[in-house]
């Protein structure tokens, strides 16, 4: 019988028997430890405890395990036989003895090496035909910290982390809602990478979690390390440059789209967890512009919308308006242009697109440099881009100007996938104004729109919902209106939309007659 | 799909950048000259721009000392001429930033300026906003001389025309509005003229003259042949007409003593109404004015609510006799209906206009045009008493 036959075989009623099929299924890696033990006041039953070094804490083992069954008295075990030894043995352990709040018995090997495996301790026990799986977690795992790359200024400074139930605990203490749900399974046959999903029950539109799971459990791959891998296998628009799936840091962001209709999926091992469906707005959305004032929120985010333009189209515009539609420029910016260009020896899409490619290089290798050298990159990089190449004639300064603009507007983007969609779209766009003038800018800029509006992003639209256009949800697109006037959740949920109360809207206290007339109008309403 | 993804990138790497003409390939025209050789010729003068010397700091490089190059080329045609300058210029000719046009009178006398306002509806670089103004003198000199503040003169020139609205002086006159009256039914283009005078100090050259470009007049075209100038009075009585009167000085004298006084019109209402009436037609004009004393420079004795008083009528008479002067110079003159009565009628009476239109040119000289001026002098408020020494 091959090992994987004893992987699928039931648990013998010999414990030995036992040991070894799981020695032989584990094939002795050095980080699995085995405790052997006799039970209390019955020196020949014997017990053995596996669990895996590193992965557990042994004080717990030592305090929920070990020590009960050995110190603590089994009435009348020796008046049976089995197998009535095992099932009173069984019953005894599980409801008297252990005190772990974690504790299951299992029937298989292929259960209980999973189990093991995941860092669960696996109880074996003589004359029991099961074994028991006590959860004793006790890795290694970074603490909840401020999220690297969506930080703000105004919110909560937690972030996920790579331990699963952290992070839907995160969640879970935002939403202490009855009908939150997780549900949780796994995925990959080597990997086995426990998945969550968390969405809440009457908001959700109907349909959408089948769907999540349908596609999450068509999955058939042997490992997912981070949740990138869930996206692109469950991605709506595999070839798309634009990122259909929204991955975030933050559990207050994750709390409030859930809110809102949307579905989680947390993977264990990694802190990005993924939101769907997703628009493509949401990706100029910051967390900040929901907890500050909703002016500046609104002043922001218009500010973000520009600046994505800006970062997609301001060098193809630039490089098209020099080399073909002069005419286009006012008369004095035209001379200005001129001016730093007279003695550049290159066109200006070549100048363009070295500038380009050494910004991002710059951007790349101040992000693999390691910490302590990276100054470097920036001092080098500024002399000679900003600095040596202009001096030197070979860049013009404008250029210089409108790649650094660029540069800055696509750092604003809040979410970082987001933004390397759109310096990924930047170069055919600019190869094309560059070749074709306007043109060729219109026609790569309308192929560009006319893909984005194909797109749809688990039964949503992806560019609503601007187009197609939903009224209500504008309140929270370009501008984000105060909460007392979002009186409804936007369309993405279903069920139960009504968000708020009404007059929400705070006002001073009103004079006696007022009040009355005020009562007078809620009651008719 | 994936044939779509290699075909796409073809389409843009095999154009050859068609059309591709890089801003520092091209020789920028800020202002260009048309004039007449004795072997009747067409003469383009052209200021071209030397990009690197106009913005002195910005430029790293490429400057060559000065900021304008100023050349001519003579042809048989306007495009004739254009492509002689290409022969000698390194850069391509430009015409999208020109600024102004000037054209010489013998031209625009003799010839017309159609091919120019062809040329210059034709071509499809050019701006509809380019200036377009006739010259006594030679447009070459126009063109080459150094004028106004800005370092391309073509700039200055520009600048003369946006703010002269504050004098009055002349009409601003573009090739939009130059071809709107010439290809318009009801209308007869006219044009701004300008000429060299010296005004300009050069403090090292022991106070000698330096010329400058300043507005002279308004130049009235009939189809595309001018007939005749406005000077600077009837210029402003024709200002009426054709544009919005913002202010205008108007210098006086005493009432009753020596000095002089000068009023400033600060709101101004201008209304032309067409009658028409058992087949006869005329209009009424009126204007209505708000104006702002400036200058008081008698030594009067009486409180400024007298003077105002008697101002306000002779700046009525003065307003009066420039609108009169001018439409006796237009109608009797050169009888070419440059104020758009004809225009203004055909907005009331279309379907009158339709069986006068032929006869126009013979009923405009005779068309009787009674003229309404009312003006407002504001009373100064606290500044009660004319300025004068107290010390008798």
């Amino acid at each position: 019988m091959g090992i994987k036959e004893k992987y699928e075989q039931n648990f013998h009623n010999s414990m030995i028997l036992n040991i070894n099929d799981i020695e032989e299924i584990l094939g002795g890696s050095s980080d699995i430890k085995k405790r052997e033990f006799y039970l209390y006041e019955a020196s020949h039953i014997k017990a053995t405890l596996f669990f895996i070094d590193g992965l557990v804490n042994e004080e717990v083992i030592d305090k929920t395990i070990i020590s009960p069954l050995i110190t603590k008295s089994y009435e009348s075990i020796l008046d049976k036989t089995r197998p009535a030894l095992g099932v009173y043995l069984s019953e005894r352990i599980t409801k008297h003895l252990v005190s772990n709040p974690s504790i299951a018995t299992v029937s298989k090997f292929k259960d209980g090496i999973d189990g093991l495996l995941s860092g669960q301790s696996l109880l074996l026990v003589d004359f029991c035909e099961e074994a028991f799986l006590i959860s004793t977690p006790g890795w290694d795992a970074r603490s909840v910290n401020e999220p690297q790359t969506e930080p703000v200024i105004r919110g909560p400074k937690d972030g996920f982390v790579e331990k699963l139930s952290t992070n839907t605990a995160l969640v879970r203490r935002r939403i202490k809602d009855p009908f939150f749900r997780i549900e949780s399974l796994q995925l990959g046959e080597r990997s086995k990478t426990e998945i969550a999903i968390g969405y809440i029950e009457g908001i959700v539109r109907d349909g959408l979690v089948d769907e999540v799971k349908q596609r999450l459990q068509d999955i058939k791959i042997d490992a997912i390390i981070e949740s990138g891998y869930v996206e692109e296998l469950i991605n709506d628009a595999p070839l798309s440059p634009f990122v259909t799936v929204q991955g975030t840091e933050r559990p207050d962001k994750v709390s409030a789209e859930v809110y809102e209709g949307r579905v989680a999926i947390f993977v264990d091992n990694t802190p990005y967890v993924l939101i769907v469906p997703t628009h493509f707005w949401q990706f100029l959305n910051a967390s900040d512009d929901y907890y500050s004032h909703y002016l500046i929120g609104s002043f922001y985010r218009i500010l973000r919308y520009i600046a994505f333009v800006v970062s997609l189209t301001l060098p193809s515009i630039y490089v098209m308006l020099v080399s073909f539609h002069i005419e286009m420029l006012p008369t004095p910016l035209a001379i200005t242009i001129a001016a730093g260009r007279e003695a550049i020896p290159f066109p200006v899409l070549i100048e363009a697109l070295a500038m380009e490619i050494a910004f991002e290089l710059m951007r790349e290798a101040g992000l693999r440099m390691p910490k302590p050298v990276g100054q470097a990159v920036s001092i080098v990089g500024s002399l000679i881009i900003g600095q040596a190449a202009v001096d030197a004639g070979l860049v013009s300064p404008i250029m210089v100007i409108v790649v650094a603009t660029t540069g800055i507007a696509s750092f604003a983007i809040p979410n970082y996938d987001a933004s390397y969609s759109l310096r990924l779209l930047r170069f055919p766009l600019l190869i094309a104004s560059g070749t074709m003038d306007l043109l060729g800018f219109a026609a790569i800029f309308v192929i560009i729109i006319i893909h984005a509006l194909s797109l749809r992003s688990f039964g949503e639209p992806f560019m609503s919902p601007i187009l197609p256009m939903y009224g209500t949800d504008m309140k929270d697109t370009m501008v984000r209106m105060p909460w007392w006037s979002k009186k409804n959740r936007p369309t993405t949920a279903k069920g139960d939309t009504k968000r708020e109360g009404s007059n929400q809207k705070p006002a001073p206290p009103k004079s006696n007659s007022a009040s009355k007339d005020s009562q007078k109008n809620n009651n008719s309403n | 799909m994936k044939r779509l993804l290699v075909i796409l990138p073809l389409f843009f790497l095999l154009s050859s950048c068609i059309g591709k003409e890089e801003i520092n390939d091209l020789a920028l025209v800020m202002a260009v000259g048309f004039d007449k050789n004795e072997e009747d010729e067409i003469v383009i003068t052209a200021q071209i721009a030397q990009p690197g010397d106009v913005r002195g700091d910005a430029a790293t490089a490429g400057q060559t000392g000065s900021p304008l190059w100023t050349v001519y080329a003579e042809g048989k045609s306007i495009f004739e001429a254009i492509r002689n300058i290409a022969r000698f210029s390194s850069r391509r000719v430009y015409w999208a930033h020109n600024f102004i046009i000037v054209v010489n009178e013998q031209v625009a006398k003799e010839d017309g300026i159609v091919d120019v306002i062809d040329f210059f509806n034709r071509n499809n670089q050019l701006r509809m906003r380019t200036w377009i103004v006739i010259t006594e003198g030679e447009a070459k000199e126009i063109v080459a001389t150094q004028t106004g503040l800005e370092v391309i003169t073509g700039e200055s020139l520009d600048k003369l025309f946006r703010y002269s609205r504050i004098v009055a002086e002349a009409p601003r006159t573009d090739i939009m509005t130059l071809s709107a009256a010439y290809m318009g039914e009801h209308t007869q283009p006219y044009l701004a003229m300008v000429s060299l005078k010296n005004h300009g100090i050069d403090a090292e050259k022991e106070f000698g003259d330096v010329p400058q470009v300043e507005l002279s007049g308004t130049a009235i075209l009939k189809n595309d042949k001018m007939v005749g100038k406005l000077n600077q009075r009837g210029c402003r009585g024709f200002y009426w007409f054709v544009e919005t009167v913002e202010s205008g000085i108007i210098p006086l004298t005493c009432p009753e003593e020596e000095g002089r006084v000068s009023v400033e019109l600060r709101e101004n209402r201008f209304e032309l109404t067409p009658n028409y009436k058992n087949g006869l037609v005329s209009f009424d004009v009126s204007v209505d004015s708000k104006a702002d004393l400036v200058e008081l420079g008698c030594p009067t004795e009486m409180e400024h609510s007298e003077v105002v008083d008697s101002l306000a009528k002779h700046v009525e008479t003065e307003l009066k006799s420039e609108i009169e002067a001018m439409l006796s110079t237009i109608q009797g003159e050169f009888k070419v209906d440059s104020i758009r009565l004809g225009r203004t009628f055909y907005g009331k009476f279309p379907k009158e206009w339709e069986g006068l239109k032929d006869d126009w040119e013979d009923l405009f000289p005779n068309v009787p045009i009674n003229i309404d001026v009312s003006v407002e002098i504001n009373d100064p408020l606290l500044l009660e008493n004319p300025t004068r020494p107290s010390k008798d």
